[in-house]
């Protein structure tokens, strides 16, 4: 009997085998902060982005037709959607509304590019679709929302990350139904959709994002999905370092603007199995020093409370955490080296001269 | 489902066999026959239970496929739904894991083997306790042959751990426990584990009888005195002297919890993964002579990882390779991290390490169910999940709510009049649920489910979809709803004595200042015009 449940058991667990047909779920988390996009504008304008981008997208969707894509904003006062989209705003808007739109479209002289004999219509709705949402979200965006200069990285983050559990659970119809399999699959079952995400990020995340990110980032890690980076700004954030060192991530920092479109498509396009089989192009250093809590100094020796995991750059006054207020015990910290006590040197014999230095001490016979 | 007769009658079987085996037990069977038996009773209500057809046959008018569904969601968001009050929680953990590897573990009533499964799930429980206290240490012990065996040693590295288990596959379980001789062996390895972590063991208990060399309530005063908490998870049935152990060894967690018997494979599964969350610090374990708190301040080593272009040993494993992380106190170099310096014994972690055990301290707030009236009022423009673009039902109007309840009714009513023969040949405990669930007909009744399919945030008052609240929940213990829209709170539950604002928890190293310089401003405003033109 046992071994008839065996059986069941094996041919359960191993016959589904399917690599190369999984598709690819691709999110691009664009960061659309107005004022680093103000800066880059000379060499960088975010039209050409967005045009590089789709060119990126087409290629990914091209690859395999089941392959899907999401476009996040990370935005100054909000994450959003901008691919797939259905505001509430859009839903509750009639008909009506949206021939006028297309009518619109059409007197102004752009093309509705849906319509376009001579282009696929996945890319054209995809197009339209990204430019739409764009124009909206730099429409509503309140000139006081400027003063944040950071983004909503960490949202949009987790809600790339949410979309693409939604996507997994849905695909592998037992993960939803057994709760054994949800936790002990995660990391090893074959998905029947392989996820990543690729930050477009052109300002620095906020500090007070740390948490969430990192929560973020765990997460991602745990469900295997990695996250690259494409910093387009030389000063990119720790942070993001860390996000695609922890995940497995590709993290480039763009060197020539012209070149976007080429580092897209060597550097982020290659799925997940696929780049086993590459060189990833990849920074490998990564800058793991932590800043203590106390005087923001960077530091590679800290000191940690055991309750609330502050880091110190020195031990606090009269040993108290200052984040949890505990009274911690301060320890040896060996800040003096034990060190054999040596003797004291005998007098040496003022005429000796050197020929004879007899070492105190043997060498240890061998 | 008929599988779940011929179970129990499998189980009937080879639990004979089981008293044959025990037989040899050296007189210890005490309460075999009685608590057994109970185990027994429970495992066969637990089956009972799991026939939900006979339940959605009764009350429900139409389909029951909204009631099948609601079931499964309970059962996904319970596993979400956490106590959410932050706790003084142990980060640094030093466990040891006490496996039987006696004859008792080849039984086969956990499939396929409570041998198999035991090394496949502690397998699981080895990544995932890393996974959860990345700066904790771990050491495995096996009972066999009436001695205790050494798996592998006290550390931080999950793969040796792995490696250790993987190599107990080949070998048979044998002997007899001695459940005295592993508790020794515990203690003794958890005796140098500083006193700023906890020390814990946790014992996976197969047999229902343990051949000592001594009196093993010696050893568990030892346990007591050594300040060690052990939890058992048992197999078969409640066994007295792991009752006495837990309840001596654990003298402010409600014993309960501290053991337990697993039902079936799933249950087993649940209370071995419990034991990876880091355990609430109770007050009462502050003795006066340890300085009245647990805290110290550790002295730790934040190393960044470096690649050269030539490769070198590292200090570790003495093998050649490129990348590593230096030793900032003596320059030798590590392959992997946490672990500590070979040459001068430096705790070397990373600060994600740190990070990862964030979320121990501010867990994210349970999401309340939403009622159609709540879904109505509070937002009536969202109608998809704020994470995940799936759209939520239909808010029905508030004249077809109150027919739908007046219809309810009637059909509880019906329902009310069927029960009696429906719970003929019931235990008590499978009748109750039963009653329960048909006479709400509906999904939208069980508990912890809302019937509009919404679950809010409490912060940002945002709806999800119950997959998003599940994942949000033991995934990313992120609020979409609340980081989606900076300024808010993120969600996090207020941490009484221990509020770390987030701000102070900062790490980049000064960028972006000059982008909130005043005289930019202008530029600023011009370049969104800019935009705004170049995007269309």
């Amino acid at each position: 009997m046992a071994s008839r449940m065996d059986e069941l058991d094996a041919s359960e667990h191993y016959t589904k085998e399917s690599e190369d047909a999984a598709p690819v779920l691709l999110n691009i988390i664009l960061d659309t902060n107005p004022i680093a996009w103000a800066y880059l504008s000379d060499t960088l304008p975010l039209p050409k982005v967005v045009a590089a981008l789709l060119v990126f997208i087409n290629a990914h969707l091209a690859f395999n037709q089941a392959n899907k894509i999401s476009v996040i904003a990370s935005h100054v006062d909000r994450a959003e959607f901008l691919y797939p989209t259905i505001t509430p705003s859009e839903v509750q808007s009639n008909e009506a509304n949206e021939m006028d739109t297309v009518m619109q479209n059409a007197r102004n002289g752009h093309d509705t590019a849906a319509d376009d004999a001579n282009f696929y219509r996945p890319f054209a709705t995809i197009a339209s679709s990204l430019n739409d949402a764009l124009r909206k979200l730099f429409a509503k965006t309140p000139p006081s929302a400027l003063s944040n200069s950071t983004t909503a990285l960490a949202g949009a983050m987790t809600l790339a990350l949410a979309h693409a559990n939604k996507l997994i659970v849905e695909l592998t119809p037992d993960r939803s139904t057994n709760p054994a399999v949800i936790t002990s699959s995660a990391l090893t079952a074959p998905t029947a959709l392989h996820s990543r995400i690729l930050v477009l990020s052109a300002s620095p995340a906020s500090p007070h994002q740390y948490i969430p990110l990192m929560n973020a980032i765990f997460a991602s890690a745990r469900l295997s999905i990695p996250i690259d980076v494409l910093a387009l700004t030389p000063t990119s954030s720790t942070f993001l370092q860390q996000a695609s060192s922890t995940t497995n991530g590709i993290f480039l920092t763009l060197q020539y603007p012209h070149g976007l479109l080429q580092t897209l498509l060597q550097a982020f396009l290659p799925s997940l199995p696929s780049r086993g089989y590459l060189v990833p192009a990849t920074q490998s250093a990564v800058d793991f020093r932590a800043a203590c809590f106390c005087h923001r100094k960077v530091v590679d020796v800290g000191y940690v409370c055991s309750i609330c995991l502050s880091i110190f750059c020195e031990p606090p006054e009269g040993a108290i955490c200052f984040t949890c207020g505990t009274k911690l015990r301060l320890q040896d910290y060996g800040k003096k080296p034990v060190v054999t006590v040596r003797k004291k040197k005998r007098k040496r014999q003022e005429g000796d001269n050197g020929v004879a230095t007899p070492s105190g001490r043997m060498t240890p016979a061998a | 489902m008929p599988a779940a007769d011929s179970d129990d009658e499998y189980i009937q079987t080879i639990s004979d066999e089981e008293g044959d085996a025990h037989r040899v037990s050296n007189g210890r069977r005490r309460g075999d026959r009685s608590t057994g038996g109970r185990g027994r009773n429970v495992r066969a209500a637990g089956f009972e239970v799991s026939r939900t057809w006979e339940a959605l046959e009764e009350g429900v008018d139409g389909t029951i496929s909204g009631a099948i569904e609601g079931l499964l969601d309970a059962t996904k968001r319970k596993r979400a739904t956490k106590d959410t009050t932050p706790f003084q929680r142990g980060i640094i953990r030093h466990l040891i894991l006490i496996l039987d590897l006696s004859e008792a573990m080849l039984e086969k009533d956990l499939r396929p083997s409570r041998h198999l499964l035991t090394l496949h799930y502690a397998q699981d429980f080895v990544r995932e306790y890393f996974e959860q206290n990345p700066i904790s240490q771990l050491g495995i012990v096996g009972m066999l042959d009436g001695k205790a065996e050494r798996i592998s040693d006290m550390s931080g590295n999950p793969e040796e751990h792995v490696s250790a288990l993987q190599a107990w596959r080949d070998k048979q379980p044998s002997g007899n426990p001695s459940l005295q001789n592993a508790l020794d062996m515990a203690r003794g390895a958890l005796f140098h584990a500083p006193s700023h972590g906890t020390r814990e063991v946790l014992v996976i208990f197969g047999a229902i009888y343990t051949v000592d060399p001594g009196d093993i309530h010696d050893t568990i005063k030892a346990l007591v005195l050594a300040n060690i908490t052990c939890t058992v998870v048992g197999l078969s049935a409640e066994v007295a002297i792991c009752r006495t152990l837990v309840t001596k060894t654990n003298p402010s967690m409600n014993p309960q919890l501290a053991y337990s018997v697993a039902l079936d494979e799933t249950h087993y599964r649940e209370l071995f993964m419990a034991a990876t969350t880091p355990p609430p610090i109770a007050a009462a374990n502050h003795q006066p002579e340890r300085d009245d708190t647990g805290g110290t301040l550790l002295q730790m080593g934040f190393p960044s990882r470096i690649v050269t272009p030539y490769p070198s040993l590292c200090a570790c494993h003495s093998q050649v390779t490129r990348d590593g992380y230096l030793c900032p106190r003596c320059n030798s170099k590590a392959c992997s991290l946490p672990s500590e310096c070979r040459v001068c014994g430096f705790t070397l972690i990373l600060s994600t390490h740190l990070a990862r055990s964030y979320h121990h301290l501010f867990p994210l707030l349970n999401w309340y169910e939403v009622t159609w009236n709540m879904a109505r009022s509070q937002s009536p423009s969202q109608k998809h999940c704020f994470a995940c673009q799936t759209s939520f039902p239909e808010i029905p109007t508030e004249q077809s709510l109150a027919e739908a309840e007046s219809r309810k009714k009637k059909a509880s009513g019906l329902a009310a009049a069927k029960q009696p023969t429906a719970v003929v040949g019931r235990s008590e405990q499978a009748g109750t649920r039963v009653l329960n669930s048909s006479s709400r007909p509906q999904a939208t009744h069980i508990e912890g489910i809302s019937e509009s399919g919404r679950y809010g945030c409490p912060t940002c008052q945002t709806h999800f979809c119950i997959d998003c609240d599940v994942f949000s929940h033991a995934e990313t213990h992120n609020c979409p709803g609340c980081l989606a829209k900076v300024g808010l709170d993120h969600g996090y539950g207020d941490s009484d004595g221990m509020d770390i604002d987030a701000s102070s928890i900062t790490k980049p190293n000064g960028i972006g200042n000059k982008m909130t310089d005043k005289d930019v401003y202008g530029d600023i405003l011009k370049g969104l015009e800019k935009l705004l033109v170049g995007v269309s």
